[in-house]
């Protein structure tokens, strides 16, 4: 159960990050912190202790696997939040070119 | 290489000029038994892709590009698509879609096996490698277009 809240605790600062930093590269990497906060969620919810890895192997019976749903679910996460990350790095490219400056609280110029 | 000041340190080349092609040649393992072991075309393609980002991030963007340039990234992006879309519709000559019928099953566990699953694979591979590669080249090169206006 505690690690639950280990992921609960992660998320928590990716959050914080998010929210109190003004730099938009820390900004990302917060995003990617809660990102994957969830993605370790979602696999300690399938993970089962005397488990092994849902892969048939030579001369091994189909019993005591983890549940490989949520690991199928978590690759495809990883893939949008890849692309999503190059999304967000291309936009903040732009602003330090428009703007000169990654600080959020020194963008106010909104024309065009 | 040839360009003294371009990229980082005499120590982070000499390294990367070692480890290079152990990071391709482990992605390439990585993809081929992808039917066997985890692993698979997904994450083969990242660490081929790896290999090439680390290239360009030790010697700088001019020798990576030489080795793959965008035009071919795009090409290859392309044909990976055209490729795994080709394996799947081929299926139709048998009855219905992904249906294997011109490729023997094999014996299990072994190299050559599961039919059409390692074809997907390497598609695959072709596809998220210069996908990944060519985001990261768009984003390299993005700085330098924009300057010259």
């Amino acid at each position: 159960m505690s690690v639950y809240f280990l992921c609960l605790i992660l998320f928590c600062i990716g959050l914080y990050c998010v929210l109190r930093k003004r730099n938009i590269i820390k900004i990302i990497i917060g995003l990617g912190i809660m990102e994957y906060a969830v993605n370790l969620f979602f696999i300690l919810i399938g993970y089962r202790y005397p488990a092994r890895a849902p892969i048939l192997a030579k001369d091994q019976v189909i019993a005591n696997i983890v549940d490989p749903l949520p690991q199928a679910l978590v690759l495809t996460a990883i893939v949008i939040g890849l692309a999503v990350t190059a999304l967000l790095v291309a936009i903040a490219i732009r602003i330090y070119e428009k703007y000169g400056t990654f600080d959020i609280t020194k963008i106010r110029k909104l024309h065009g | 290489m040839e360009n003294k000041k371009a990229g980082m340190t005499l120590i982070v080349k000499t390294i990367t000029r070692l480890t290079v092609g152990l990071i391709l040649l482990y992605g390439i393992y990585i993809v081929l038994h992808g039917h066997l072991t985890p692993g698979g075309g997904f994450s083969g393609g990242v660490i081929i892709a790896l290999s090439f980002i680390h290239l360009m991030l030790a010697f700088g963007k001019e020798v990576a590009l030489k080795k793959l340039s965008e035009v071919w990234a795009s090409i290859l992006e392309s044909l990976g698509a055209i490729m795994f879309l080709s394996i799947a519709a081929l299926g139709f000559l048998g009855g219905y879609f992904f249906l294997n019928f011109f490729l023997s099953k094999g014996r299990p566990f072994t190299l050559f096996s599961a039919g059409i699953i390692p074809l997907c694979n390497i598609a695959i591979s072709l596809k998220v490698g210069a996908g990944l590669f060519a985001i990261f080249v768009a984003l390299v090169l993005f700085k330098g277009l924009t300057k010259e206006k």
